[in-house]
C-alpha cells in the first residue's frame, strides 16, 4: 500500500517537474511551414473545423443545457419530446430557424442590418481562436491575449448597437442604447479585475498565465485580492454577455426583445448564438485566469492525491471547471431578478469599480512585496 | 435575515394620562448601516441560490406531467369537470325525472329533456339531450337536480373529427326514474317500461346544423359513457 503510494507519489513528482510543454496549432503550422506548406495548411484548415464544430456544437449544447436547467430550477421538465428527454429539440430548432424567412423591416437601414450579427458573431469567434483548451489544444497564443480578449471582445458591442440603430424600431434602439452603456461601463471593472491576475502572473499571454498557476491558481494563490478579482469578474462579465440580472438590453417584459427584436430566421440565430459561446467565452476566461485553466486541481505536499489528478487530462480538467462556471452563470440567471437601469449603472459605478479599484492597488503591493502564497516554488 | 421580527411583538400595559392602557408594542426598524446592508443583500442572494439549486436537485419538486405517457397514473382533482352523466342507484336505474329543473338552469341552453306519458307515471324521460360543443361546465345542471341524478366526470378526451359527435344523449333508457320503478314489484314490468337509448341516436342530432352539403352521419357507437364509472369520480353513486 505504501509503496503503492509512493510510486503514485513519485509519478506525480515527476509529472510535476516536466513542466507543462504548451504547443499550439499556428505553432506546429509555423514549424511546419518551411518543409511542407501543405502540412501548414491542413493544420490551419483543422483549426478553422475546429472552431466551426466548436461553434456548433457549443451552440446547441449550451442552449439545451440552458433550457434543461432553467426548466428544473422552475419545477419543470423542459424539452422532453425529441429524442430521449429532449436532447435533439436544439437540432429540430435549428433547423427551423433555418428555413424561416428573414425579414428585414421595410425602413430599417438594410446593409447595416445585414452587417450586425455577423459583427456579433465575428467578436464571438474571434475570442475562442486564443482560448487554452489544453497544452496541445489552442489555436494561436496571442502574446498580449488578455489584451486582445478586452479588445475583441469590446467589437461585440458593435454588433449590438448596429442592430438596434438599423432595425428601425424604438425597442431595439432603446434596447442597444442600454446594451452599449452597460457593456462599455462593465468592461471596465472587468478590465480590472484581469489585470489583478496579469500583475501576478507577470504576463499577458493566456497559455503563460495558465502554466504560471502551476503551483496553484490564482483565486487563492494570490492572497484575498485574487478571490475579489475573481467575483468582480463573474459579475462584470455577466453584465458583458448580457444575461440576467443584466439583461436589460433585451429585458422582454420591458422591451420584447431588445436589440434583436427585428431579427429572425439565421440573423437571429446568430445573435442567440453568439450570446451562448460568449457566455462559453467569458466562462472560460475565468477558468484561464483564476481557476488555472486546464492544469489539475493539485494540493501542496499530497503528491499521491496530485497525481491521481494528474491523471485526468488537462482537456477534461478546462472542460470541467468551464462547465462548472457556466453552471454558475445559468443559476445565477434563474435565481435572481432583473436590475433597473439606475441600480445597474450605480451597482458598476459606484459599488464594483471602486473595489476594483482598491483590489488592484493592493494587488500591486501582494506583488511588489510577493506577498503571495507559494512564491518560491 | 427579517429587518423586522414581528414575532416580538407583544403586548403590555402603559400608563397614558393617570390610566393604564393595554398597548401592542411591535419591533421597531433598526437603520443600520451600509456594510450591514450590503452583506445582507449578498446573504439573500445566496439564500436564493440555495433555494433554486434545492429545486434543480430534487426532481420531485417538478410539476410537470407527461400526458399522453402517464394516462394510466393520471390524477384528477376530485371536482374536475368535463363529461356530464346520468348517474344510476344500486339497481343500475336512472335517478333523472324529467322535471326540467336542469334544463331551466342552464344558462346557454346547452341541455334539453323530451319526456313523453309512460305507462308507470304520467311523464317520463324519453331523451336527455346534452350538447358537449356549446357546454360551459359551469356545474348549474349538478347544483340544481335535487335527485343527485347528474354528475360530471373526469373524462376529458373529447376530440372528435364531427362535432355532431359532441351532442350526446345521456339516458340509457327511455322511461321512468329509479322511485317510479321501485314502486313497481314485477321485475318484468319494470324491464318493459325501460326502451334503450344509445347515445346518438336522438332525433336532434344535429340539432339545427343538418345542413344539405353535410353527409349523413354514420356513427360509429362510442362506448358507453358508463365505462368511466370505475374511475373515482366526485360524489359517484354509480
Amino acid at each position: 500500500m505504501t509503496g503503492a503510494l509512493a510510486a503514485f507519489a513519485a509519478f506525480g513528482a515527476a509529472e510535476t517537474a516536466t513542466a507543462w510543454p504548451v504547443k499550439t496549432v499556428a505553432a506546429r503550422a509555423a514549424e511546419a511551414l518551411p518543409d511542407n506548406v501543405w502540412l501548414a495548411v491542413l493544420y490551419m484548415a483543422l483549426a478553422l473545423a475546429g472552431l466551426g464544430a466548436l461553434v456548433s456544437g457549443l451552440g446547441m449544447g449550451l442552449i439545451y443545457l440552458e433550457r434543461k436547467i432553467a426548466a428544473h430550477f422552475q419545477c419543470r421538465l423542459g424539452p422532453m419530446r425529441v429524442g430521449p428527454h429532449g436532447i435533439f429539440q436544439t437540432v429540430a430548432d435549428t433547423f427551423k430557424l433555418l428555413f424561416k424567412e428573414d425579414i428585414v423591416p421595410a425602413r430599417a437601414d438594410k446593409a447595416l442590418h445585414v452587417l450586425a450579427p455577423f459583427l456579433a458573431m465575428t467578436s464571438t469567434v474571434l475570442m475562442l481562436g486564443v482560448i487554452p483548451y489544453s497544452p496541445v489544444l489552442q489555436i494561436s497564443d496571442v502574446n498580449i491575449g488578455v489584451l486582445y480578449i478586452t479588445a475583441v471582445s469590446g467589437l461585440g458591442v458593435m454588433g449590438i448597437l448596429l442592430g438596434g440603430w438599423s432595425s428601425y424600431n424604438k425597442w431595439s434602439l432603446i434596447g442597444a442604447m442600454r446594451g452599449a452603456a452597460q457593456i462599455i461601463s462593465y468592461e471596465v471593472s472587468a478590465t480590472l479585475a484581469l489585470l489583478v491576475v496579469v500583475m501576478f502572473a507577470g504576463t499577458l499571454s493566456l497559455s503563460g498565465i495558465v502554466t504560471s498557476q502551476a503551483e496553484g491558481w490564482w483565486i487563492w494563490r494570490a492572497p484575498v485580492v485574487g478571490g475579489i478579482a475573481f467575483l468582480i469578474y463573474l459579475t462584470a462579465s455577466t453584465a458583458e454577455i448580457n444575461r440576467t440580472p443584466f439583461d436589460i438590453p433585451e429585458g422582454e417584459s420591458e422591451l420584447t426583445a431588445g436589440f434583436h427584436t427585428e431579427y429572425s430566421g439565421l440573423r437571429f440565430a446568430f445573435f442567440f448564438l453568439a450570446e451562448f459561446i460568449n457566455m462559453f467565452v467569458v466562462a472560460a476566461l475565468t477558468v484561464t485566469l483564476f481557476l488555472g485553466g486546464w492544469m489539475p486541481f493539485h494540493v501542496g505536499g499530497a503528491n499521491a492525491f496530485n497525481a491521481v489528478m494528474d491523471l485526468v487530462p488537462p482537456g477534461a480538467w478546462f472542460l470541467g471547471k468551464t462547465a462548472l462556471v457556466v453552471f454558475v452563470i445559468m443559476w445565477f440567471r434563474w435565481t435572481f431578478p432583473r436590475l433597473r437601469v439606475d441600480q445597474l449603472m450605480r451597482l458598476e459605478w459606484k459599488i464594483l469599480l471602486p473595489i476594483g479599484f482598491a483590489n488592484l492597488a493592493l494587488g500591486a503591493l501582494a506583488v511588489l512585496y510577493s506577498l503571495y502564497f507559494f512564491p518560491g516554488a | 435575515m427579517a429587518r423586522v421580527k414581528l414575532t416580538d411583538t407583544r403586548k403590555e400595559t402603559r400608563t397614558l394620562a393617570g390610566r393604564p392602557v393595554p398597548v401592542v408594542v411591535t419591533p421597531r426598524f433598526a437603520r443600520r448601516g451600509r456594510l450591514a446592508v450590503f452583506a445582507d443583500a449578498l446573504a439573500s442572494l445566496l439564500a436564493g441560490m440555495r433555494l433554486t439549486f434545492g429545486y434543480l436537485v430534487r426532481p420531485s419538486t417538478v410539476v410537470t406531467r407527461q400526458y399522453p405517457e402517464n394516462r394510466a397514473t393520471l390524477k384528477l382533482p376530485a371536482r374536475f369537470r368535463a363529461r356530464l352523466r346520468l348517474t344510476l342507484d344500486e339497481h343500475g336505474y336512472q335517478r333523472c325525472t324529467a322535471c326540467r329543473l336542469c334544463e331551466r338552469a342552464c344558462p346557454n341552453a346547452s341541455i334539453r329533456i323530451l319526456t313523453r306519458p309512460g305507462a308507470l307515471s304520467k311523464h317520463e324521460l324519453d331523451r336527455y339531450i346534452w350538447r358537449m360543443d356549446s357546454c360551459v361546465f359551469c356545474n348549474a345542471c349538478v347544483q340544481s337536480c335535487p335527485f343527485g341524478a347528474l354528475e360530471m366526470t373526469a373524462e376529458f378526451e373529447h376530440a372528435v373529427f364531427d362535432r355532431r359527435l359532441l351532442i350526446f344523449t345521456l339516458n340509457r333508457y327511455a322511461g321512468p326514474p329509479a322511485s317510479v320503478l321501485l314502486k313497481e314489484p314485477d321485475e318484468a314490468k319494470r324491464a318493459a317500461a325501460m326502451e334503450p337509448r344509445d347515445p346518438y341516436g336522438g332525433p336532434v342530432p344535429l340539432n339545427g346544423t343538418d345542413l344539405p352539403y353535410l353527409k349523413a352521419l354514420a356513427v360509429a357507437p362510442r362506448p358507453d359513457p358508463v365505462r368511466h364509472a370505475a374511475a373515482p369520480a366526485p360524489g359517484g353513486q354509480a
